[in-house]
């Protein structure tokens, strides 16, 4: 049995290494999404660096009531600018991406050791401003902190007693805040690639086989039919995870050539990469399961290439979904295969530790679907239309 | 030994087989000739284990086709209406596949591979990807994969097809050789002259019943026709979809 099962695997697999197209075509998708966050940062990385490099336009309101800040925001490359009669209204317009004001009492208050309040007037929806307004705040706390530092003194207290806790600049830079919603969508290429990786040898395997002529011969040898699936079902499942290592390669060296050129802190080491394998594995028999049975199922090549198309996109609804809208990961969610994988590799792209009960219940979840699409593929093998199509 | 009981077989509306009953012994030729659409290949299909009857049975060597389906498969050897090779593999791969399948492995195969391409005088294209290969080079390798496994029961649906006559001599003179080893040999042909020259027994299908059998002396006798291609004309009512 287990001989059998091997020899058709190993003849699906030099029989498909050999065939260029479906070789060629199976390499290339699974770098599709790699080469697609490349891009976006290419583009996108490039006009938040020039943000962040020009000197900061800062409208004022009552510039007047703090010379000493105004100066310190000077002495920082900040051009400060008079500012407009109704600065929320004109924020909220987009007209300006924040506003300081600065109100009369301030002068009073930071005399008397008193907290003195200034107003940052921002648009949080606004994804464009956040360069700005990030910026903003963080010279105003900065020279809260000179202020600080200065009162201590005074009364001879070192400063540094104040600092309980000695934070390591984990540097949440610009770039990255952007980057993470974009990263929202590796897990979806991580699924496509699985979809994509084994497309052309489920359909080759079995459409392919009947429309070359070959498979009723195949079907007279003293193999059972169940035999012959599980032999495809191995060779479609190797090409599968060749796609996807080829995917998680193509994401670290994306990212670290992004580290290198953007400052984004995301790397992926290769322990990552093992992790987010093991997470997406159950995906991948489901995934060739369900291509063989909509192969043998459909009446051509073509026709099973329409179907699997399809089903490579359903896993990207949820995927979608998630790149706008965070959804925790929880328990319910991963019931769905597919896009319980995706949040859990979410997860780990975070750095956020991942709930074992959550993975687990995910595998069993998938393995099981798969389970049930193997044995699908098997009942439509055993049926007499296998040699005609439906 | 290959028998077939009462089959009966439906494609929706069409009746491929409508009670078609016949045997064919070891060491002997049996012919199955009939127009196209007469039922040739579906009965093969049963006895090759991939159609199921609607009603009656059909064994080889006593193996029922749907009970004991691998015992059947292991006992024959089938070149089947559609013998697709698969193209990225030579001639010996596609033969060693199917040698595998049988349970065989090493040198005894590769023994095996080796005498059926020198029988069928293939050795110029046993190492070629099966990709370029003429009509007669491919029937060549579909017959040689069929027959890896020394079936003692061989079945061929029209073997002749698209071959040349030089082939198709190899081709009679290799079906002659495997019946002198006491194989039992069953083909289908509409091609008469074929059926005429190389069998021992004849089975005449038309519409999907068994309308005559008989050795072609028995068939002459029968039709009163002194020409066997007159006789298989006369009991079958017309020339229709038969080559002469």
């Amino acid at each position: 049995m287990m001989g059998r099962i091997w020899t058709v695997f190993a003849k699906e697999v030099m029989d498909n290494v050999r065939d260029r197209r479906t070789l060629g075509a199976s390499l290339f998708y699974p770098l599709l999404g790699p080469a697609l966050i490349a891009l976006i940062f290419a583009v996108l990385g490039r006009t938040v660096l020039q943000q962040s490099e020009r000197p900061l336009s800062l409208a004022v309101v009552g510039a007047e009531n703090a010379p000493g800040l105004i100066q310190f925001l000077q002495q920082n490359d900040v051009e400060i600018r008079p500012a407009p009669a109704n600065p929320e209204a004109e924020v909220r317009a987009g007209n300006y991406s924040v506003i300081l004001i600065i109100p009369a009492g301030y002068g009073e208050d930071l005399r008397a050791d008193r907290p003195a309040t200034v107003r940052l007037v921002a648009d949080r929806s606004r994804q464009s401003a956040s360069v700005t307004v990030s910026r903003a705040r963080s010279l105003l706390e900065a020279y809260s902190r000179q202020i600080g530092s200065l009162r201590l003194r005074a009364r001879g207290i070192n400063p540094v007693v104040v600092e309980a806790l000695a934070i390591e600049g984990i540097d949440v830079s610009t770039p990255e805040s952007q980057a993470a919603g974009l990263l929202n969508i590796t897990p979806y290429f991580i699924v496509f690639s699985i979809f994509i990786g084994g497309m052309y040898l489920a359909i080759d395997t079995t459409s392919g086989e009947r429309e070359r002529g070959s498979l009723e011969p195949l079907l007279i040898n003293p193999v059972a039919r169940w035999e012959l699936v599980l032999g495809k079902l191995g060779a479609t499942l190797v090409f599968i995870m060749v796609a996807v290592i080829e995917t998680l390669i193509g994401f670290a060296v994306v990212l670290s050539f992004l580290q290198s050129s953007f400052g984004v802190r995301l790397e992926l080491h290769l322990l990552t990469l093992i992790y987010i394998f093991l997470i997406a594995f159950p995906i991948m028999p489901l995934a060739a399961a369900l291509e063989v049975a909509i192969a043998a199922f459909t009446r051509s090549a073509k026709e099973a290439q329409n179907y699997i198309s399809f089903f490579t996109i359903i896993p990207a609804l949820p995927g979608m979904f998630l790149a706008l809208v965070p959804v925790k990961t929880e328990l319910w969610a991963m019931l769905m295969p597919t896009f319980g994988q995706q949040l859990l590799i979410n997860q780990v792209l975070r750095g956020e530790s991942v709930l074992p009960l959550n993975a687990i219940v995910s595998a069993i979840v998938t393995l099981l679907a798969g389970l049930i699409f193997m044995f699908v593929a098997a009942r439509l093998y055993e049926r007499e239309q296998i040699l005609f199509g439906r | 030994m290959i028998q077939v009981n009462g089959l009966y077989k439906s494609f929706g509306p069409v009746a491929a087989l409508r009670g078609v009953t016949f045997s064919a012994p070891n060491g002997r030729i049996t012919g199955l000739i009939g127009p196209n659409g007469a039922g040739k290949t579906t009965a093969l299909r049963v006895l090759y284990t991939i159609l199921r009857p609607d009603l009656g049975s059909a064994s080889v060597d006593g193996y029922d086709t749907m009970a004991a389906a691998l015992q059947v498969q292991r006992r024959i050897g089938a070149l089947p209406d559609s013998h697709g090779l698969y193209p990225r593999l030579t001639a010996r791969e596609n033969i060693r596949y199917y040698g595998r399948l049988h349970n065989q492995s090493g040198e005894a195969l590769e023994r095996n591979i080796e005498a059926l391409i020198k029988l069928l005088d293939m050795q110029d294209i046993a190492d070629r990807r099966a990709e370029g290969f003429s009509q007669g080079q491919r029937v060549k390798t579909a017959i040689a994969r069929a027959l890896v496994h020394q079936p003692q029961n061989i079945l061929l649906d029209e073997p002749a097809g698209g071959l040349d006559v030089l082939s198709t001599r190899a081709m009679r003179a290799f079906i002659r050789r495997l019946r002198d080893e006491g194989r039992c040999m069953l083909f289908s042909s509409h091609i008469m002259q074929e059926v005429s020259t190389l069998c021992d027994n004849i089975i005449v299908l038309a519409r999907g019943q068994v309308v005559a059998t008989g050795t072609p002396d028995e068939l002459r006798q029968m039709s009163h026709q002194a020409n066997l291609e007159d006789a298989l004309v006369a009991v079958i009512g017309s020339e229709e979809g038969l080559t002469r």
